[in-house]
């Protein structure tokens, strides 16, 4: 398991959790980020800028500042399984 | 129920950037803001309308994800919801991410209420590949549904249909059961609900909502009111948390995420087509590390040059009637009561077509389509890194660029943030934005004489002068800001009519309220002049225009009038100075500096409305002092808030012009320089 940031870009990975207070976990569950869906890192922002992230589940896009997506803790989805 | 308006109350409500607005607009006309950028709405705009022969209050309201509200605007929509019991719910569903948007939908449909639900941008789903058998939704959900594309107007008729059968017959919506544990233990906590608590909507939608409340305060006040009742909450959630290994509100809202996901894959089939990869690869280049700035930097030096190529040569088509007309008058009837007035009309009707128009009409053109085609979202991406180092986040960028249309608005609009510091940092340094009054100054003079490079320049300059205050002022706020979660919404080919129907609906508001200010002011002006009352006010205030602002005297009357409308200024100024439009550029920069005074003026109010009370709100920034006539007044920027002093040097750049120059640009000595 990893967080967002570690992760690499357009691999599919799959949302185990996501660590922090109430007001993100609640925001990021509301804007469709929810454990079990599977998420894509689109692409990142020049100097620690923000990072875009495809939810594959709901088909959507958010921008994630790099803060809120270290929270974000996922798994690599093995294709091969 | 006693209903305070006799018209019955459709609410529009639905997660943001679904197209709410703009369905709103093609029923109610030109009333709502809609862009391509989420969270447009943040006040409800009410219309009535006509739906063959019943009169219908529909209302619109702000867009939210869910109806556990943390942004203000989303506080918006929820207390409507909750104390305006309105008489028909429409969901606006975003056809094109349906999985997420049913979420919205299951939880409006725990209300127990009458609902229909617009399905909305079909046009755009279909093209994502996604199609949706809107029969066999409407059986799973038990409500029904009607395509639509509002941008084209499509279906509109027949969810207006739809609303008016729902309304006369007032079905109730049955809520669709989550899994077996979820459910009990929800229906438990109804079940214990006091008589003397009243449920809101029902029993249940109110245990729902006290298992999902926010901890902090909810528990807090409950345990003082009824200590049995938090007793048996913490019960149900607890039971719920060790079922599921996840706090309570997470094991609610997966319900509601999983349900909708199983609704979506029923009713519809999802091909992947072509043209959405080409969309991905197009947003892959907007948002490019490089490439996504250089096209950054391109729109907006497009924008201003594309803005200078219109407004230039029709400013200059529009004002040469003018200025000879007044002429001609002037001397046809001499220096009378009468000519006073008349100059005064002609100087404020012609301000209003020939410099303002202009200038105003393809900014606001330009600007709605930056916004449809959903680049402001993309702006927002692009700027996070930099908004960080003036200690806010890119969705900030959103209440900015709406800050160059107007002022108002844009603080307005600070409501989209979720937290409280980001709001107030954001809502003080959104007066600075030059917003279309001033970009028209900047436009019409800078520009018109210096060229469109400086022009360029002096907004560059601007924006950096934003940059240094929002370091500052963060200074004060010692909690970081939260960090970005904003969405990206997919690229829409924007639709022309929208686009003209909003610069429409902006130019009214100009023509209805601004012009006729302008105008009254103009005249009102020309009056003065005629009684040489201004003289006597200028000489009241001149310590302060002259000695504090380094202001020609004869500005003391229109920096009152600007006071009250920032938009007059210009006009007014043409009048006080007594002096030829050509004239006025030579002390251009002495104009911008003005207008960026009585604007801070005129942006006070909503800013301690919404920037909620904070004793930083009565900050205000003076730029400049000193007596000389030249560009000395936005650089040597000193007085600050709060008993700390800045200290800027003059960027070199800025030349000032030596008084043997100012000759040449036919500039009247005598009335500039007391």
């Amino acid at each position: 398991m990893i967080n967002l940031l570690q992760a690499l870009p357009d691999v599919p990975l799959r949302i185990v959790g996501i660590h922090g207070g109430h007001g993100i976990r609640r925001r990021l569950i509301a804007m469709g980020f929810h454990k079990g869906d599977t998420i894509e890192l689109d692409s990142m922002g020049i100097f620690r800028g923000p990072v875009l992230v495809r939810n594959l589940t709901s088909d959507t896009s958010v921008a994630l500042g790099r803060g809120i997506a270290q929270r974000i803790i996922v798994e690599i989805i093995d294709e091969k399984k | 129920m006693t209903k305070k308006n006799r018209f019955p109350d459709v609410v529009f409500i639905g997660q943001p950037n679904c197209g709410k607005s703009t369905l709103f607009n093609a029923i109610a006309g030109l009333k709502a803001d809609t862009s391509n950028f989420p969270g447009t709405s943040v006040k409800h705009t009410h219309s009535k309308v006509n739906i063959e022969g019943s009169i219908v209050n529909i209302i619109d309201l702000p867009g939210t994800y869910s109806l556990n509200p943390s942004d203000p605007a989303e506080k918006v929509a929820l207390s409507h919801l909750f104390h305006e019991k309105p008489d028909l719910i429409v969901n606006v569903v975003d056809a094109s991410i349906l999985g997420r948007s049913l979420e919205l939908t299951l939880e409006l449909m725990e209300l127990d209420y009458p609902m229909i639900i617009a399905l909305n941008m079909i046009d755009l789903a279909k093209k994502k590949g996604v199609e949706i058998d809107v029969k066999k939704m409407e059986e799973l959900l038990g409500v029904p549904v009607i395509p639509t594309i509002a941008t084209r107007g499509q279906g509109i008729k027949e969810m207006l249909e739809a609303a008016l059968q729902t309304l006369g017959k007032r079905p109730s919506v049955t809520p669709i059961k989550w899994s077996r544990d979820v459910e009990q233990r929800v229906e438990e906590l109804a079940n214990l609900l006091p008589e003397d608590i009243p449920p809101v909507y029902n029993k249940r939608f109110t245990a729902i909502h006290m298992i999902e409340a926010n901890r902090l305060f909810f528990d807090k006040v409950l345990r003082e009111i009824n200590p049995k009742l938090k007793e048996d909450l913490d019960r149900v959630r607890h039971e719920l948390e060790e079922m599921h290994n996840a706090p309570a509100y997470e094991v609610i809202s997966a319900e509601r995420h999983h349900l909708a996901l199983k609704i979506f894959e029923e009713s519809s089939r999802v091909f992947r087509g072509k043209r959405v990869k080409f969309q991905d690869r197009l947003d892959d280049v907007i948002m490019h590390p490089f490439f996504g700035y250089v096209i950054l930097l391109a729109v907006f030096f497009g924008f201003f040059l594309i803005i200078f190529k219109i407004g230039n040569p029709l400013e200059e088509l529009l004002l040469e009637p003018l200025t000879s007309l007044r002429n001609f008058l002037m001397l046809k009837l001499g220096a009378n009561v009468f000519s006073y007035l008349i100059d005064g009309l002609l100087a404020g009707i012609g301000g209003g077509v020939a410099i303002v128009l202009p200038y105003f009409v393809p900014l606001i053109l330009l600007m709605s389509f930056l916004e449809d085609v959903g680049y402001l979202a993309r702006a927002g991406f692009l700027m996070d890194t930099f908004m960080h180092k003036i200690g806010l986040h890119g969705k900030s960028v959103s209440p900015f660029i709406l800050g160059f249309g107007c002022n108002v608005p844009a603080i307005v609009s600070t409501r989209i943030l979720e937290s409280r510091r980001d709001r107030i940092i954001t809502s003080l340094l959104i007066p600075f934005i030059p917003c279309s009054a001033r970009t028209t100054i900047i436009l019409a003079l800078v520009a018109f004489y210096l060229g469109p490079i400086w022009a360029f320049g002096f907004y560059t300059f601007n924006i950096l002068l934003i940059a240094i205050l929002g370091r500052v002022i963060s200074l004060f706020f010692r909690t970081p800001s939260p960090g970005l979660i904003l969405e990206i919404p997919s690229l829409k080919m924007p639709s022309l009519k929208n686009m003209l129907k909003k610069t429409i609906f902006q130019m009214k508001s100009f023509i209805k309220f601004a012009w006729p200010i302008l105008i009254a002011g103009s005249i009102v002006l020309g009056f003065l002049q005629y009684l040489h009352f201004d003289r006597f006010i200028n000489l009241v205030l001149s310590p302060l225009v002259e000695k504090g602002l380094g202001l020609p005297q004869e500005l003391g009357v229109t920096l009152v009038f600007g006071f009250l409308r920032k938009e007059l200024s210009l006009i007014m100024m043409l009048q006080a100075l007594g002096v030829n439009y050509k004239d006025l550029m030579t002390s251009g920069f002495h104009r911008i500096h003005q207008l960026f005074r009585s604007l801070c003026v005129h942006s006070g109010p909503p800013l301690e409305r919404d920037g909620e009370k904070n004793s930083l709100t009565l900050c205000r920034i003076e730029y400049g002092r000193g007596g000389d006539l030249e560009f000395d007044c936005p650089l040597d920027f000193r007085k600050v808030t709060r008993g700390f002093t800045l200290f800027l040097p003059k960027p070199p750049w800025l030349r000032r012009i030596p008084q043997g120059e100012i000759g040449r640009h036919g500039l009247p000595r005598t009335s500039l320089c007391p």
